[in-house]
């Protein structure tokens, strides 16, 4: 046992994702209390050649799993050989889909604690204590393994847990995980990709985020929306009520079964704040809701409630803030 | 072929959240209802039942014995039998503990596809597919947007950031679905009277051959603290204003915290 | 008399209202601002065979007892008085058949009727004679082996939109209402039959009232219900049996209306403090609730004696629907009480509400004619004869 921290790096499109550079700066931080190193375990396309850069993001080594894309749950059986006896302190995985597989499958195969989502991660006395946001909501619980369960402790951050180190140096060091055999659990393999005709924003790394909901009314109810998106550098997302309809696609869905987001500004237009909804943007910093009714749920936690139509009041919003910005319309 | 829809019942919405002295949710307390996503995955095995590439549909639930309802409630819909393992020494189980039981449950029960919710309503974690997959050494078809099973194979249309790939594994197969499967149908009357008919069987664990050793008192984790949320300001609101004036109040209110 | 709810009931109970509560409620307010008949949740109920509660199984029914046919009522009326009506006139229409129908006619209609497929309404009142049924004109005229219906009827429930109906005319108008009036099941396609108009009402909108007219139509003697001469008793045991749904649907919409007004003084504050903070407002919503409580067990004591065929059910039966209707009237009215100004618009539920529990108090029997039939019973009882009319 030692007292480093892991994480998992998921690489996208060549370089690290941002869960990646979020991890790395959350494993480093804690790794400085605990006495120990950051260590990346790097999956994904790209993996090989962007794993020494993690060093800047904070960590001090870097294993590299795969460099492909695919299911990651095929390289459980890699990262438990990783793990392996020397067993580190904690283990944070993002709380996507490939991160969720794979910290779920190590969590199975070594019969391990977890803990997830977190929204904050500490060490106190030694241990490591992860804060969550459960039931809807409705309490804040702070858990931790218990004394003689084994270590590593998987955590499962949301996105925004940490926030990436700006300026590090230096370059990781980097191996390669010992092969082994996935067997029967890696069997799961991608035989179509089928990708929009657009590209889709990514949501979980926007910092503004303007969502629309049933009032919407319609796909080109989102044009004001786009606009307001436009002058503010945001991205446009929706409620399930929306997505449903084939207003927007459901990748631009916020919450429970949709994305999780944590922007610095979101602004809800036309969305009541159902709770499946509120469990997608609740971590957001400053929210704004916009709509007609005085008695939507969203005004119970929004900060800034405007009571009024959107298609009257986002354009003027719009025009508002290029006034401001000095941008011409 | 068969299916096992693992069910969960969790606390509703609407209902209010006790804790018990040793800081686990008091779900005797608590209105109870189906985990919603574990309805969609309900709705998914009833579905492919339908379409007759399913013959039989099972539920398997891990709970105190209130958890049978859920189960009622889930054989009034459709399926022909439920598995409810019960056992005072299951607790306050965690994630972890969940995942050891319906694998040794499943390890009985051994169907074609075990199916589940992506996630259950009031945790979250969406580690229980995966660590079952990982502990019976089957693949995962996890996030699937529909299932379809064909001969030796299950197919899975999964949403990805940008469009959708379909993922594919040998039986028998672990998978999880989203709430995109289609909207899970009530119950009918009659088939709330059929419920009342059919087969629900107890286990404990030793029924599955196991100790609480096995599981660890039920958890590798512990809560150390619960409290409520922060008290957050309270909402300004802005009603009865023009537009322009309206466009101008947000505007400012943005330029405050300095987000423009 | 005395009943007991099981654990069925309480299911039943929680699955209805979870189906009310998602799919109904939400329609309430534009079925009555439309005053159009909710297909869509007639099609829902069907499907989730609900439309099908007093038949029999072997004729595609759920055969439920009386208690978990008023909770049914009650559940979807707590979310929407116009589409209760959908099983109420559904088991009202049928009630004839159930009480004086062969196996022949109950085999013959009772599947499409449990299974919504048809819609059933039934067919006694007319312009002149309501609340006094004996006063009634309409004719049956023999025919070979037919009847022709001739004459009005005004005020059916559904009679617009039913395939099916259950009408009462006289065969024998000699021998008056009371012993000359014989009941039929006619089917609505027949040729002579139309429905020229419907009412314009005050509350429970969604659900056509309609005036019919029979111009000789023909309906063969297969289709008589008993024997000729027994109309009027059919009708009269149909309606000791049909008004506990309208008991139950009065229920459904107290409660309904309490349920908002509740939510509503707990979130709304006035003078720095929650309504339902209120003495004055707690007092009241007690009222509602226990008043409301004391109909509904009522109701249920009734069910059970309509369930086990007791002598004296009219008596139970009356008295349920006069405390109800009338709770429900006064329930209502203070809902909107407890919303001020906000009850009386239609921005919110309770003045809809209060609208619709008017009818409780009217249809199936007035409230007036509830308490003859009380005071008969109970005069009955203690020996005291009917007296003489001058």
């Amino acid at each position: 046992m030692n007292n480093d921290i892991c994480f998992l790096a998921e690489f996208d499109g060549g370089s690290p994702a941002r869960s990646a550079l979020e991890l790395a700066a959350g494993a480093a931080g804690l790794a400085a209390e605990s006495g120990g190193a950051a260590v990346g375990l790097a999956y994904g396309a790209g993996a090989a050649a962007g794993a020494a850069s993690l060093g800047a993001a904070g960590a001090a080594r870097v294993v590299v799993l795969s460099d492909t894309d695919g299911p990651a749950i095929s390289l459980a059986a890699a990262a438990a050989a990783t793990i392996g006896d020397d067993a580190p302190l904690a283990f944070l995985a993002p709380a996507t889909p490939n991160g969720r597989d794979l910290a779920a499958a190590l969590m199975g195969l070594l019969g391990l604690p977890a803990l997830g989502p977190v929204r904050a991660v500490r060490i106190e006395g030694g241990r490591v204590r992860a804060e969550q946001s459960t039931l809807q909501g409705t309490v804040i619980t702070v858990s931790e393994s218990m004394a003689d369960a084994p270590q590593p402790v998987i955590i499962l951050a949301l996105s925004g847990t940490f926030t990436p180190l700006e300026g590090g140096g230096g370059a990781a060091s980097v191996s390669t995980a010992p092969s082994s055999d996935a067997g029967a659990l890696g069997a799961a393999r991608i035989v179509e990709s089928h990708p929009a005709d657009a590209a889709v924003a990514n949501l979980e790394e926007a910092a503004v985020i303007i969502a629309g909901g049933r009032g919407v009314g319609s796909a080109a109810g989102f044009e004001p929306l786009n606009e307001l998106a436009a002058v503010l550098d945001g991205a446009v997302g929706a409620s399930r009520a929306a997505a449903d309809a084939g207003w927007v696609p459901y990748q631009l869905q916020i919450g429970q079964t949709g994305k999780v987001v944590k922007p610095a500004l979101y602004v809800g237009c036309g969305i009541s704040g159902a709770i499946q909804h509120r469990v997608g943007m609740q971590t957001a910093e400053n929210v704004v809701a916009i709509n007609k009714d005085p008695d939507a749920p969203i005004g119970e936690f929004a900060d800034l409630f405007v009571v009024g139509d959107l298609f009257a009041i986002v354009p003027e919003l719009t025009a508002e803030i290029r006034r401001r910005k000095g941008i011409p319309s | 072929m068969k299916i096992v829809v693992c069910v969960k019942q969790v606390p509703a919405t609407t209902a209010e959240k006790r804790y018990t002295a040793d800081l686990r949710l008091d779900r005797a307390a608590s209105e109870s209802v189906i985990n919603p996503l574990d309805e969609y995955a309900i709705e998914q095995a009833l579905r492919l039942q339908e379409a007759g590439a399913v013959e039989t549909v099972v539920y398997l639930s891990m709970g105190p014995e209130s958890a049978a309802e859920a189960l009622r409630r889930a054989l009034a819909m459709g399926g022909e039998e439920a598995y409810q393992v019960t056992d005072d020494a299951l607790a306050g189980a965690d994630q972890w503990a969940t995942a050891r039981v319906l694998a040794a449950a499943l390890g009985k029960l051994a169907p074609d596809v075990a199916l589940m919710g992506m996630s259950s309503d009031d945790a979250r974690g969406s580690l229980v597919p995966g660590a079952v997959a990982a502990i019976r050494g089957l693949p995962l078809l996890s996030y699937a947007a529909e299932l379809m099973l064909t001969g030796s194979t299950a197919r899975i249309r999964r949403l990805t950031a940008s469009g959708f790939d379909v993922l594919e594994a040998p039986l028998p197969v672990v998978a999880s679905v989203t709430d995109q499967v289609g909207e899970p149908r009530y119950a009918s009357l009659k088939g709330i009277m059929a419920a009342r008919r059919k087969s629900l069987e107890t286990w404990n664990l030793a029924d599955l051959g196991l100790s609480a050793h096995d599981v660890h008192g039920a958890a590798l984790t512990r809560v150390v603290e619960v409290r409520p949320p922060e008290t957050k300001a309270p909402t300004e609101r802005v009603e009865n204003l023009g537009p322009a004036e309206a466009a101008s109040r947000i505007a400012d209110w943005l330029a405050a915290r300095k987000l423009i | 008399m005395s009943h007991r709810t099981t654990r069925e009931h309480d299911e039943l109970r929680v699955i209805v209202r979870e189906l009310a509560t998602e799919r109904i409620a939400p329609r309430a307010a534009e079925i009555d601002a439309a005053s159009e008949f909710p297909w869509d949740l007639k099609e829902l109920l069907a499907g989730q065979d609900l439309l099908g509660t007093c038949f029999e199984e072997r004729h595609g029914g759920t055969a439920l007892d009386n208690v978990a046919q008023a909770i049914l009522v009650e559940e979807i009326a707590r979310a929407d008085a116009t589409t209760s009506l959908i099983p109420i006139v559904q088991k009202l229409g049928a009630l004839p058949i159930l009480i004086a129908g062969s196996d022949e006619q109950k085999a013959r209609y009772f599947p499409r009727l449990a299974s919504g497929e048809w819609l059933i309404a039934f067919a006694l009142t007319e312009a002149g004679a309501g609340s006094d049924v004996a006063a009634m004109r309409m004719r049956a005229r023999r025919d070979g082996d037919d009847y022709l219906l001739i004459g009005s009827k005004r005020f059916i429930t559904h009679g617009s939109i039913a395939n099916l109906l259950t009408v009462f005319a006289l065969t024998d108008p000699e021998a008056g209402g009371r012993k000359g009036m014989s009941a039929f099941i006619v089917e609505t396609d027949t040729p002579g039959f139309s429905s020229p108009r419907l009412e314009h009402k005050m509350g429970i909108r969604g659900s056509p009232t309609a005036e019919l007219n029979f111009d000789d139509v023909r309906v063969p003697a297969a289709n008589r219900l008993g024997e000729e001469g027994d109309g009027f008793k059919i009708a009269m045991a149909t309606l000791d049996r049909s008004r506990l749904s309208v008991a139950a649907q009065a229920i459904g919409i107290a409660q309904g209306a309490l349920d908002f007004a509740v939510g509503y003084a707990a979130d709304r504050r006035q003078f720095g403090e929650r309504v339902a903070d209120m003495q004055g407002i707690q007092f009241m919503l007690a009222d509602m609730a226990s008043q409301t409580e004391a109909a509904r067990q009522l109701t249920y004591a009734a069910a059970a004696s309509v369930d086990v065929d007791d002598p004296d059910l009219a008596y139970w039966t009356s008295c349920a629907k006069l405390i109800a209707g009338d709770t429900a009237m006064r329930v209502t009215t203070d809902a909107v009480q407890v919303l001020g100004g906000y009850g009386y618009v239609s921005e919110y539920p309770v003045e809809r509400m209060m609208r619709d529990a008017k009818i409780t108090q009217l249809y199936e029997g007035t409230q007036q004619i509830q308490r003859m039939i009380v005071a008969r019973q109970i005069l009955k009882r203690a020996g005291v004869s009917r007296a003489a009319k001058p």
